[in-house]
């Protein structure tokens, strides 16, 4: 009949089309479109790029190569000839850094971040920058968790979520943020994780349905759109840096190059920093951060729920704590009293539970170039960090063992005052 | 030639400076001879020289683009 | 509740084609539901106008009873035996049309930008249809009034938040008729056509420009703060974005429309490729510029020539152009460079009769050749190019928003 065959000719190809695009998305072959070149790795392993950390393919292949994750925030930004991944690729370490986190990251984005690279961390090491400036009273800011937000994450989790304390948490902490929240049968089946109970049949049903097409999705697309401004960087600065190492060389190299680019302002902070964000605002900003607190924040047990997953895959984990450049603390007001005791709070959480590599530099922000602006970490500064990362992942290291203690998630802990920690003990 | 069309033609040639006669089936609106404001011209014309009145409303572009068209109108009016 | 903006994403076009099989299958086979559109017309406009946004539905609800009680009135008035028709009435008519869209658009622009409760997506589109029926029923030419295919022809919910805007006698033919088997074919392909079409621009070519772009350019033109490349280059992603976005979501509804044997007029018509500014308000959102010209341009016109306002026709169509465009721009809303874009506009329309006139006079020193078309069309991409930043508003952001 020649209106069927009409009617085949108008919609034949959509019905293909839709056919082929569900086999694909909801099959379990890849086709062989997820192969990760080397080239990906060393551009996603430096880009910052949202969609490397929201993703999850190429963190896997990377971290099952000799890259070792790095978390943090802004700091990363930060590429100078002492940043670790400029070292690391000069040097020929046996390990290249993979950089996780961008402006606006903190400890819950990095919880999630994590979740598709569990099997990736397991055993391995790992290497890990608190920013004071997280843990302020209103903790993780939900526009920026938001934005780094990735749904595939959020089925992988609960994909494996045991209903420990450290799962109930999460849920409820992912309940409270908007993006969290929005796809309404995951928002249900978080809201029975945090009252105790597993997802209901039809939840789990959607959540593995969701989670195929997540990772479909995340195989094709996730290698597009990296971008390679950071590589060439890294290789610019490379070229800055003598041929062999030498600690005192380099040292005297990064005070050379700090006092070269820093020569706008008393405060040794970097002129592009300088030009671009504070010329402005500088006048305003005198003794503006007086009443700042970072010892009672939400923070505190967003970050425990990164602890217990590195102690649940026994990754061992270097910490950075950088300082704040005592120049720029001095002008605004800042209370170094303040940060020395959040960094007792902090070092106590670390300790108590076994996490004792820890490179404090909470105390080196008056040292002479040692940061690139205001509270980033820049040329002298990456260089004490190598000088503990360095050993710490080129070398053997003995199996760290970690007792968790499930009070750090509870409300007292956030808001306990440093003063007395002794209560808590 | 009836005395209704060469009214209209000659309304058109005055309107738009051109002789239309010789091709009756030409698209005023495509050629750039005629546009809103002259057909707006054209509606008042043939009020004022043949009598029919016609409302904005009833001038649909498709039905008035040729003068062949335009004369059929207006003897369907009259 | 769930609730969707139109043609936002695949849920919604997915419950659209299963909505639409029974009544496609039913137009195959010479028969239409008036009963079934309905139902389904309800469904979706629950869809758009329901669940968190339920007071816009109220909103609706509230304007259709307003409006069609108001033109069945004026048809009420026009029907009695001696055939009234003053002007008086007429304008009073027009005026009462207008009233609820003007206070949906002057609120922001007293109230710091807030939006007033009686607005609801698609009201100006809805204006339109109703400000037209009510000239037509001046004119004589609507002669019946039929309050529920008027709220059919008002609440057709392809078209209901954007367009394209349809003409009370079209949409009534289309409507009350089945279209043949083979008619009914050619609609279908064109109408699936027309939607995969819209996929490309709004889904992908929008995307690119609109969400991965335009970010991108306008933060560097921010920091130029002043004129600058990456200005220039606000200007023409924006366009492309606007032009992209708008198109795509016209062919979406002229899609569906077709799908359902309603052949509602296209809106876009390769406008970029216009030779000049008149050309380009034939191909660019067409049924509005239409609607321009039919029911603003055209009667300013005959009023003014047949009251002789002007000696000259020349000025009569210039001073008709500007207060065309003008009205056009404070249908925008009511901010500095809507009003600057009208303005803009009418201006250019001015300028191009003066130039088309020029011309004719000139034939003969004037070349006319391929290279001439190109410029000309070079020069009309531009000068539209330039009109769209104005009406983006980027520049009220760059020049006098409130700095961080």
């Amino acid at each position: 009949m020649r209106v069927s065959k009409r009617l085949f000719k108008i919609f034949g190809p959509i019905l293909v089309a839709a056919i082929l695009l569900l086999a694909v998305l909801l099959s379990p072959f890849s086709f062989g479109l997820n192969h990760v070149s080397k080239t990906t790795e060393e551009t996603a392993a430096v880009s910052l790029s949202p969609n490397v950390l929201k993703g999850r393919l190429v963190k896997r292949q990377a971290l099952s190569d000799n890259y070792v994750p790095f978390f943090g925030s802004s700091e990363w930004s930060r590429f100078d000839p002492m940043h670790p991944s400029v070292l690391a690729a000069k040097y020929h370490r046996n390990y290249r850094p993979f950089l996780l986190g961008a402006r606006g990251t903190q400890s819950l984005t990095q919880y999630f971040a994590m979740q598709s690279v569990k099997k990736q961390l397991t055993n391995k090491k790992a290497v890990f920058v608190i920013s004071p400036q997280w843990f302020v009273p209103k903790g993780t800011r939900t526009d920026a968790f938001g934005y780094y937000y990735s749904p595939l994450q959020t089925t992988d989790w609960l994909q494996t979520e045991k209903n420990t304390a450290m799962d109930r948490y999460a849920a409820k902490r992912l309940l409270q943020m908007p993006s969290g929240s929005s796809d309404k049968v995951l928002a249900g089946a978080l809201a029975r994780v945090a009252a105790g109970f597993k997802p209901t049949s039809a939840q789990r049903a959607y959540i593995n349905y969701k989670a195929r097409v997540l990772g479909s999705e995340d195989e094709f697309f996730s290698k597009f759109g990296i971008a390679g401004k950071n590589l060439k960087t890294v290789k610019h600065q490379e070229t800055f840096l003598p041929t062999t190492y030498n600690y005192n060389a380099l040292d005297e190299l990064g005070g050379k190059i700090g006092k070269e680019q820093t020569t706008s302002n008393d405060l040794e902070i970097s002129n592009k920093f300088w030009r671009t964000q504070l010329r402005r605002n500088y006048k305003r900003l005198k003794d503006s951060q007086t009443h700042l607190n970072y010892t009672k924040s939400p923070e505190f047990a967003d970050f425990q729920l990164v602890l217990n997953q590195f102690a649940k895959n026994n990754t061992n984990v270097m910490f950075i704590i950088p300082p704040i450049n005592q120049r720029w603390a001095n002008y605004t007001g800042l209370s170094m009293e303040m940060i020395k005791q959040f960094d007792t709070k902090i070092r106590y959480q670390l300790e108590s539970q076994g996490f004792t590599n820890i490179c404090d530099l909470s105390q080196n922000g008056d040292e002479d170039y040692f940061m690139t602006d205001t509270i980033h970490l820049g040329w002298r500064g990456w260089l004490a960090v190598d000088q503990k990362v360095d050993p710490f992942l080129s070398k053997k290291q003995t199996t760290p063992t970690y007792k968790i203690n499930t009070q750090f998630y509870t409300k007292k802990w956030q808001q306990l005052d440093p003063n007395d920690l002794n209560e808590f003990k | 030639m009836n005395e209704t069309q060469s009214t209209v033609l000659s309304i058109l040639q005055d309107l738009t400076g051109e002789d239309v006669s010789s091709n009756m089936d030409t698209n005023l609106f495509d050629e750039g001879i005629l546009d809103s404001m002259g057909s707006v011209q054209l509606l008042l014309e043939l009020q004022n020289q043949l009598g029919i009145e016609v409302p904005v409303s009833e001038f649909e572009r498709s039905e008035w683009d040729t003068p062949a068209k335009i004369v059929a109108k207006v003897e369907s009016m009259q | 509740m769930m609730s969707f903006d139109p043609y936002g994403n695949p849920t919604y076009f997915i419950l659209l084609f299963v909505a639409l099989l029974p009544l496609m299958i039913g137009l195959l086979y010479g028969r239409r539901s008036h009963i079934y559109e309905s139902v389904i017309s309800f469904v979706f406009l629950m869809l758009t106008f329901g669940g968190i946004k339920w007071h816009t539905g109220i909103a609706l609800i509230i304007y259709l009873i307003y409006q069609i009680t108001l033109v069945w009135l004026y048809s009420r008035y026009r029907q009695r035996p001696d055939t009234p028709n003053k002007g008086w009435i007429f304008v009073v008519s027009v005026i009462l049309a207008i009233i609820p869209l003007a206070v949906v658009k002057i609120t922001p622009a007293v109230h710091h930008g807030a939006s007033s409760i009686i607005g609801f997506l698609g009201i100006s589109y809805l204006t339109f249809k109703v400000v037209q029926t009510i000239m037509e029923t001046r004119d004589g030419t609507i002669k019946e009034f039929h309050p529920i295919l008027f709220g059919q022809f008002l609440l057709f919910f392809p078209t209901i938040s954007s367009g394209p805007i349809d003409r009370y006698r079209r949409f009534i033919k289309d409507y009350d008729s089945v279209p043949t088997r083979t008619k009914y074919l050619e609609l279908v392909e064109k109408g699936v056509r027309y939607i995969f079409l819209g996929f490309f621009y709004k889904f992908i070519l929008a995307y690119i420009f609109g969400t991965v772009m335009l970010p991108t350019v306008e933060h560097a033109a921010l920091q130029a703060h002043g004129l600058s490349w990456a200005l220039l280059g606000v200007m023409y992603t924006y366009s492309m974005d606007l032009f992209f976005d708008f198109a795509g979501y016209s062919l979406f509804a002229v899609g569906v429309s077709y799908l359902m044997g309603i052949e509602t007029p296209m809106n876009f018509n390769q406008p970029f490729k216009s030779k000049n500014i008149k050309d380009f308000w034939n191909r660019w959102h067409m049924t509005l510029s239409f609607w321009f010209r039919d029911f603003i341009y055209m009667r300013l016109v005959f009023f003014m020539m047949k009251h002789k306002v002007f000696k000259s026709r020349i000025t009569t169509a210039n001073v008709c152009y500007v207060i065309n465009m003008l009205i056009m721009g404070f249908w925008h809303g009511e901010t500095w460079y809507y009003i600057a874009y009208g303005l803009f506009h009418g201006l250019a329309m001015v300028v191009n009769d003066a130039w088309l006139r020029y011309k004719k006079k000139h034939q003969a020193q004037i070349p006319h050749n391929k290279f001439t078309e190109g410029f000309a069309i070079f020069l009309t991409f531009n000068v539209v190019c330039l009109s769209f930043l104005l009406f983006s508003g980027f520049l009220d952001t760059m020049f006098f928003a409130a700095r961080p």
